[in-house]
């Protein structure tokens, strides 16, 4: 059965990224998009580039840090790391997360009579 | 914080620019390259590999654009971006820029100089400490309020059936200073007096000149907390009876005749004969707080004015029944007001006025005597000075500035003429972009970074313009005239340079605005249709355009046309006398202590000396020089009235020598002129012109007859012709000629007038050396010769022939240059049509008057126009629309010997604006008659 793959909602695409961060350690770019691949079983439809401009804006909020390393296959890259503001940012964000989606959820729950 | 460190983070996105452009470059593709990677080890081919990675990916340009932006200051890019993108056009077309420039830096540097007058003379503050703390007193009373005697200007303006003034009585003065300093809490910290001291003879180095000066009250510089820059400051231990003569001068004078010597502290100054103590230098750029344009060159302290205007003394006579003539100011402490200040001195004010002045006379209304006509304090701000005078120069200053603003909006019109051609050019390049998403006000931005660009380019060399015509400004300045003040200096301070601003960037908003909006409103399909050639057709804005600048040029040069004629006229005025080789100076021996006796044997002295010279045909003298914006005149009666029975007349006056009329060539019509005998021991004797016989004895015979002047009595002996004694324009008036030898007081000075068969310039010389050889402390001044100044007294006509001439010719200039472009920008946009009409047998004469009907056609609407709006000023000005002083009607009263419509002068500026136009629309016209028809028609 081909589920229909979602889009991922925007401001999300921030929390998946300091998830990963958090769970991988430090991580190239193309990493991280893999990654979210992966743990959403490929039923997340990304445009593998909206990466990039939504690492950037965590970068320029100093909730990650970037260094210039070398990759496994002996390639130049960019690789993300989580700074400890960041690190306070996920829990922040998870925990906003959790809430709207329990307040929607009981939206959605039938009425009790 | 967060914020704060965004922006840095993309100010640092701006300046490392390529490089982060590179990085980003590298991580894509190191990303692609490891995606690929992956699909080749799941077994696809690299083709697919490839394929499949980049639509994973996204799009990749997208994806870049969208980081470009968030990762810097995308404000300040795109206006880089779009400045490059002006410049490279402007640069495209560099005559029509260089044009355009040109004409914007003309009406933006002459509006940057006039702003620096209107600084000058209107904005510019003390250079003190808080000056808006320091207020100027003036006081205010019913009419039956009089003062007893006034020296000095006052132009205060007060309710009808009020007196105002500005000067205040020393004694009233002390009183006032005393009631402040006797109030505890007193919301002054300080009150001050000072007053002009104008022509003091002063012994600088080996020669005497005159300067003007200031007398203050030693409290003075502690009051406008001044500090001198060398030496120390009058105080009030200077301004005791008494104590030593001491002086303080201006940074010019110590400047200008002292080379700037620091030793100059503890030297001697001669001040009209008195020895003072020089014991300081104001600083730089304080100027007095006077008139402006008034610059005390020495200040001294009240108490040493007996000493230097001996008999002329106001301080003197201090109490009854003594002048008014000094000006007060006061400083506010912080937080103080105005009303706390009136509250506390008012009363004290009102006791000592009413003290000083004498009691209402016995026939006044009582009802104007109520408590509410007392004498009361008003103030004005004084962080200017005295602004008295100021404000009659600012409707003369602001009339001057419609016109140049008229010049300025001229430009703009030809600017604006320019870009909507250049817009319309454009047209499809815009409405594609506009149609690819572009955001229509961000392309209208960049049409208007454009014109900014122009305008500050414009602006920019403006500034230089001003700055060379502010010499030009100041020359202006010179000749007396009532447009700008002596003295005043102009500095393009950074009041003058921010409005330079301001109206640079106002005029490319303005012309380019318009412009942008048209250009972005075209609907893409029809410009595309057009393929980039419009219709052709000169849009209704453009004409309008053209129209307005050909009818403001129009009129500012019938008004040059009409204050040409008016010198012309004047200076062909007969003046009755001869002015030819005249040379005329001025002497002041009353100021070197010469009286009575002595006085009479100096000017005879004086007058043995050059006429004994051999390059003087005649010599005279008379207390009134002609022609020179003097006069002189006094009230009489006519014989058998007296002070009860009739009005007083009045008269001009002249005190002459026995040998004026002949040396002057004034006819002598009848009677005895006068000669050596009539002395002060010779009954007085008067000699008067027609016009006096004819208007105050028209039925008899003048001589013989006895008039009454301060109750002494003249014998009528003789008649003269009449000639003009003030001005060139004036009617004539009564003039009255008394013998020098008689009226010894009246003639402290004397205006003596050498005929000479040579160039009178060259005489001056002998005649300074003559008279320094019989006193060297006394100066000649106001030297020169009668026809230079003459023309001098033309100066305001003159002004203003040159003021409307220049701006003029600029507007026509710039009207023409308008009109080619138009002309020619429609020609190219037209020649196919041109074409068209060739090949069914057009002749070039008709092509060429058909370009030039098309032009013609705008240039006589234009002076239509200004034919209609010159009728409408007419008519206001017959019916009185505007108020007498306003700078309309004293500029209408100025003309001479021509009416506002008249004929001569419009016909010949329409001819002129005709024939230049005419060569306007010439040139365009040739270029049209020039296509070739084969190549119009081919060039699609």
């Amino acid at each position: 059965m081909a589920d229909t793959k979602h889009e991922v909602l925007p401001g999300t695409l921030n929390l998946l990224i300091l998830k990963t961060l958090a769970t991988l350690g430090e991580l190239h770019g193309y990493g991280i998009a893999r990654r979210i691949e992966q743990v959403s079983d490929d039923l997340l439809e990304l445009n593998q580039g909206t990466i990039y401009p939504a690492l950037l804006k965590l970068e320029q909020m100093g909730w990650i840090r970037t260094r210039w390393s070398t990759s496994e296959n002996n390639r130049r890259a960019k690789y993300y790391s989580l700074t400890r503001a960041g690190r306070k940012q996920l829990t922040v964000e998870e925990d906003a997360w959790r809430r709207t989606s329990a307040i929607v959820t009981r939206f959605l729950a039938p009425s009790e009579k | 914080m967060t914020s704060l460190r965004i922006f840095l983070s993309k100010l640092r996105g701006l300046f490392l620019k390529r490089r982060l452009d590179q990085e980003m470059q590298d991580e894509i593709n190191a990303h692609l390259e490891m995606q690929i990677e992956d699909h080749l080890r799941q077994g696809m081919s690299l083709e697919e590999a490839r394929y499949l990675a980049l639509r994973k990916f996204g799009g990749v340009e997208q994806f870049k654009e969208t980081h470009r932006d968030r990762r810097s200051l995308s404000s300040v890019e795109t206006l880089l971006r779009d400045l490059n993108y002006g410049f490279r056009m402007l640069r495209r077309s560099p005559g029509v820029t260089a044009v355009a420039v040109l004409s914007l830096a003309l009406g933006i540097g002459a509006n940057t100089a006039l702003f620096s007058v209107v600084d000058a003379v209107l904005l510019k503050t003390l250079p003190v400490e808080d000056p808006e703390r320091l207020l100027v007193f003036e006081w205010q009373a019913g009419r039956p309020y009089r003062v007893s005697g006034m020296s000095g200007t006052s132009n205060v303006e007060g309710p009808p059936g009020t007196r105002s003034l500005s000067l205040f009585r020393y004694d009233v003065f002390e009183k006032l200073h005393r009631a402040q300093d006797t109030t505890p809490e007193s919301p002054l910290s300080d009150l001050f007096a000072f007053a002009p001291l104008p022509e003091l003879t002063a012994k600088l180095g080996d020669q005497a000149e005159i300067i003007d000066g200031q007398a203050v009250s030693g409290n003075y510089f502690d009051g406008l907390r001044l500090t001198p820059t060398l030496g120390r400051a009058i105080t009030a231990e200077d301004d005791r009876p008494g104590a030593a003569p001491v002086v303080v001068l201006s940074y010019q004078l110590w400047q200008d005749r002292f080379d700037a010597n620091p030793n100059v502290i503890g030297q001697q100054l001669k001040l009209n004969q008195q020895s003072l103590t020089i014991i300081g230098v104001t600083p730089r750029g304080f100027n007095g707080t006077l008139q402006v344009g008034y610059q005390p060159a020495v200040t001294v302290p009240l108490s040493i004015e007996p000493l230097l205007r001996g008999d002329n003394s106001n301080l003197a006579t201090a109490t009854s029944p003594g002048v008014w003539w000094l000006n007060v100011m006061g400083r506010l402490k912080p937080g103080a007001t105005e009303e706390q200040v009136r509250q506390t001195l008012n009363g004290a004010f009102q006791t000592a006025a009413l003290e000083a002045m004498p009691p209402p006379r016995k026939s006044t209304d009582p009802a104007q005597l109520a408590p509410k006509d007392y004498p009361r304090l008003i103030f004005e701000p004084g962080e200017r000075g005295m602004l008295d005078r100021r404000k009659s120069y600012a409707s003369t200053i602001y009339g001057l500035f419609i016109v140049v603003a008229l010049v300025l909006l001229i430009a703009c019109a030809n600017l604006a003429n320019l870009l909507l051609a250049r817009a319309t050019l454009r047209g499809p390049e815009i409405s594609v972009r506009v149609a690819i998403g572009a955001g229509r006000w961000r392309l209208i931005r960049q049409l208007l970074t454009e014109s900014l660009l122009l305008a500050t380019l414009g602006g920019a060399v403006g500034v230089l313009f001003a700055f060379w015509g502010k010499s030009a400004l100041v020359a202006l300045t010179d000749n007396e005239t009532r447009l700008l003040p002596k003295g005043v200096e102009l500095s393009l301070n950074w009041r003058v340079l921010v409005f330079t601003v301001a109206v640079s960037f106002l005029t490319g908003v303005l012309f380019g605005f318009v412009p942008a909006w048209r250009a972005t409103t075209s609907d893409l399909t029809t410009t595309l249709k057009q393929g980039g050639r419009a219709t052709g057709r000169v849009s209704r804005l453009s004409k309008g355009l053209l129209v307005v600048q050909v009818a403001l040029s129009a009129l500012l040069l019938v008004g040059a046309g009409l204050f040409i004629r008016t010198l012309y006229n004047l200076q062909r005025v007969k003046l009755g006398f001869n002015p030819e080789n005249l040379l005329v100076f001025r002497l002041q021996p009353e100021r070197a202590g010469y009286k009575d006796e002595r006085l009479l044997q100096f000017y005879q002295q004086v007058f043995d000396r050059l006429d004994h010279l051999p390059a003087v045909s005649g010599a005279t003298f008379a207390r009134v020089p002609l022609i020179a914006d003097n006069n002189w005149f006094f009230n009489f009666l006519l014989p058998g009235e007296t002070l009860e029975t009739a009005p007083e007349h009045e008269t001009m006056r002249q005190v002459v020598r026995e040998n004026y009329f002949a040396t002057m060539e004034i006819p002598f019509l009848r009677g005895r002129e006068f000669t050596v005998q009539d002395d002060q021991h010779a009954p007085s004797v008067a000699i008067v012109n027609q016009t006096f016989q004819d208007k105050f004895f028209p039925n008899d015979d003048v001589l013989g007859k006895h008039i009454t002047i301060d109750k002494s009595e003249f014998e009528i002996v003789g008649v003269v012709a009449d000639t003009k004694y003030q001005r060139q324009r004036e009617q004539n008036q009564p003039l009255l000629y008394t013998p020098w030898q008689q009226g010894v007081t009246d003639i402290g000075e004397m205006h003596f007038v050498l005929r000479t068969t040579s160039d009178p310039a060259a005489l001056a010389d002998q005649a300074r050396l003559a008279v320094h050889a019989l006193d060297s402390n006394l100066p000649i001044t106001e030297i020169g010769t009668q026809s230079a100044r003459a023309e001098t007294t033309l100066g305001q006509e003159r002004l203003y022939a040159r003021l409307l001439s220049f701006f003029g010719v600029i507007a026509l200039v710039l009207a023409a240059i308008g009109l080619f472009g138009v002309l020619a920008y429609s020609v190219s946009q037209r020649t196919k049509e041109i074409g068209i009409r060739m090949a069914f047998g057009a002749q070039v004469a008709q092509v060429i008057r058909l370009v030039i009907w098309q032009g013609m056609k705008l240039v006589l609407l234009g002076l239509a126009v200004s034919a209609l709006i010159g009728y409408a000023l007419k008519r206001l000005l017959d019916r009185q629309y505007f108020a007498p002083d306003s700078w309309q009607q004293q500029m209408a009263q100025q003309l001479y010997g021509v009416e506002v419509s008249d004929p001569l002068t419009l016909l010949a500026i329409a001819t002129l604006l005709t024939l230049v136009a005419l060569l306007s629309c010439w040139l365009p016209a040739r270029r049209a008659a020039k296509v070739d028809p084969l190549v119009a028609l081919r060039y699609e």
